[in-house]
């Protein structure tokens, strides 16, 4: 048994340990599964919750070391369905590896979650973009240098239920957000999220860089979860808070706590697509 | 990463009952660059293998000794020999010896590195002052718990090198008749050396000269709230349209030869520190834990 079958092994026996503790204090079966980002721990609110499970009791979930997060699962209904929302999420600069940022994703779909709503802050790049606009993930540029073997996805979740080609963020969801930010009178766009390791924040040069190469908001979480959902077949929706936008040729200091504010600032917007996405009748008539 | 604390007050305790002083500034000297230390009047030297945690250097022109004494008349410690990450060192452990720079109380780092020139308009054997950096390392020497009590969770980098040292350096270049240059440093693992597509991408996305290290260490040195200025020898061009075959001993060979002038850059720099009187620094996140 080569190291990889071996990871992979490991990674769906965690997994399933992971539901089974999860499934043991709360009966529901998610139909969706949400992971708030920086500033967004406010949205547990609309979640009428049956059960909460803070990760340190859930074997193999990772603990959530960041400032603003809370670590802990939260289950309940969201109006019509029923959900689960990761409240506080884990990142790589926190020291976890990818197959551990993968895991709590595997375990939700392993529960029986269709689609996964993402959410986190970020850094804008994009000169049009304003400080508390909604980015709707079209597509991500990957610099957080993962090795494939290293997310540890269980062979079984390559080819879960949805065979051929998924694309990462799935093209209906994102149209289903635009729409609703319309409909709602704010300001969202399409663009390429890119992940760096962090933890500190970029300077000029890679403001500079990361904008060439095409991205439009800088973060550093999203991908790891969204390769994992796209891997076991989740339909997934990414949205990104731009909590202020990069100008390097006339740089200011970035704080956390002016990032944390402006993204509980946009919170509402983001609740607005929440809504809407988990409870609208769903296009593929699931 | 908690133990990282520990590790750095043992390790500053080893230096301070041998030398008992409070550095103002600390140096770390890059690839064949290890002559400065002659201008140093010693007062202790350490060899890495006897300060407990540091790592011990493997590359052939690095000599691994921590020089204690007064340049320019300023109390200053001096890394002759660095540690890379193509080493196989962790970046923690390569970042170690900047903290306890810090931890003994200095204000200010002073880093240089040989290094690979792409900006044509730089010619080998010119030194640039680094005036900002991109990471692609792949990796980051502050990945895991933060703790508090050396730096914030999220340091900012809008100004990694202080841009007043920039322009006070390039003034001392300019006065010494020495070709200097502002520019942008890129920092792979190496070891290998680019390739043509690789110096193409590298210079697309905004730098100037490439090399294997330093931005670890002022990653570390802004989360622990020291300032920096930062020198790259252009030690050959890496022109991918014209590109020569990369040879070591040359590489040594220009780097010893436009060492006098990166002496007179860093003697001239902290000439001006000396000149600019012993402001008292902001107290930083070490010594506010103390």
């Amino acid at each position: 048994m080569t190291n990889r079958i071996a990871a992979n092994w490991a990674i769906s026996t965690h997994v399933q340990a992971a539901a089974v503790a999860i499934r043991d204090r709360w009966a529901g079966r998610p139909e969706a599964a949400l992971v708030l980002g920086t500033g967004l721990h406010q949205l547990t609110s609309l979640v009428q919750a049956e059960a909460v499970i803070p990760y340190a009791d859930i074997p193999h979930f990772p603990r959530s070391t960041a400032v603003g997060h809370c670590g802990r699962l939260v289950c309940g209904r969201y109006g019509e369905r029923s959900v689960i929302v990761m409240d506080g999420r884990c990142h790589g600069y926190e020291g976890y590896s990818p197959s551990e940022l993968a895991l709590p994703v595997l375990s939700m779909r392993a529960l029986g979650a269709q689609r996964l709503i993402l959410s986190n802050a970020s850094g804008g790049l994009n000169p049009k973009f304003a400080s508390g606009d909604v980015v709707v993930v079209a597509d991500h540029i990957n610099l957080l240098f993962l090795k494939p073997a290293q997310m540890g996805l269980p062979p079984s979740a390559l080819a879960w239920d949805r065979p051929g080609y998924t694309p990462m963020y799935d093209a209906i969801l994102i149209e289903q957000a635009l729409d609703i930010a319309r409909c709602e009178n704010f300001a969202a766009h399409r663009g390429v999220y890119v992940a760096m390791t962090g933890p500190n924040y970029e300077t000029r040069a890679e403001y500079r860089f990361l904008r060439r190469i095409g991205g439009d908001v800088v973060g550093m979480s999203t991908v790891p979860e969204a390769v994992a959902a796209s891997a076991c077949g989740l339909r997934t929706l990414a949205l990104s808070i731009v909590t202020n936008v990069a100008r390097p040729d006339c740089p200011e200091v970035v704080l956390a706590v002016d990032v944390i504010r402006a993204a509980e600032r946009a919170e509402s917007h983001v609740r607005k697509i929440m809504a809407a996405v988990v409870s609208q009748p769903w296009p593929d008539g699931e | 990463m908690l133990d990282l604390h520990d590790k750095i007050e043992t390790s500053a305790a080893m230096i301070r009952a041998q030398w008992p002083v409070q550095p103002h500034t600390g140096i770390i000297l890059g690839t064949g660059l290890g002559g400065l230390v002659r201008q140093i009047d010693v007062e202790a030297t350490f060899d890495y293998d006897e300060i407990p945690y540091f790592p011990r250097s493997t590359t052939p022109t690095h000599h691994g000794r921590l020089v204690c004494g007064h340049l320019q008349g300023l109390p200053v410690m001096a890394m002759a020999g660095r540690f890379h990450r193509y080493e196989g060192y962790s970046l923690k452990e390569i970042t170690l010896p900047v903290r306890v720079m810090r931890a003994l109380g200095a204000k200010l780092l002073v880093v240089s590195n040989a290094c690979g020139g792409m900006n044509p308009y730089y010619r080998s054997g010119d030194i640039m002052v680094i005036e900002d950096h991109i990471n692609l390392m792949g990796d980051n020497p502050l990945i895991g718990i933060n703790d508090d009590r050396l730096g914030p969770r999220f340091p900012d980098l809008s100004e990694p090198y202080e841009q007043r040292m920039v322009d006070r350096a390039l003034e001392v270049a300019r006065r010494e008749n020495i070709v200097a240059h502002k520019g942008v440093f890129v920092a792979v693992p190496g070891p290998n050396l680019e390739t043509r597509a690789e110096y193409r991408f590298l210079r697309i996305i905004g730098a100037d000269v490439v090399g294997m290290s330093t931005v670890p260490e002022v990653i570390v040195a802004v989360h622990c709230g020291l300032r920096v200025v930062g020198f790259s020898v252009v030690t050959d061009m890496c022109l991918p349209d014209a590109l020569e075959p990369a040879n070591v001993d040359k590489i040594i060979a220009v780097a010893n030869e436009a060492e006098p002038k990166l002496c007179a850059l860093v003697l001239g720099v902290l000439a001006g520190e000396k000149k600019n009187g012993r402001r008292p620094p902001a107290p930083g996140p070490m010594t506010k834990a103390q």
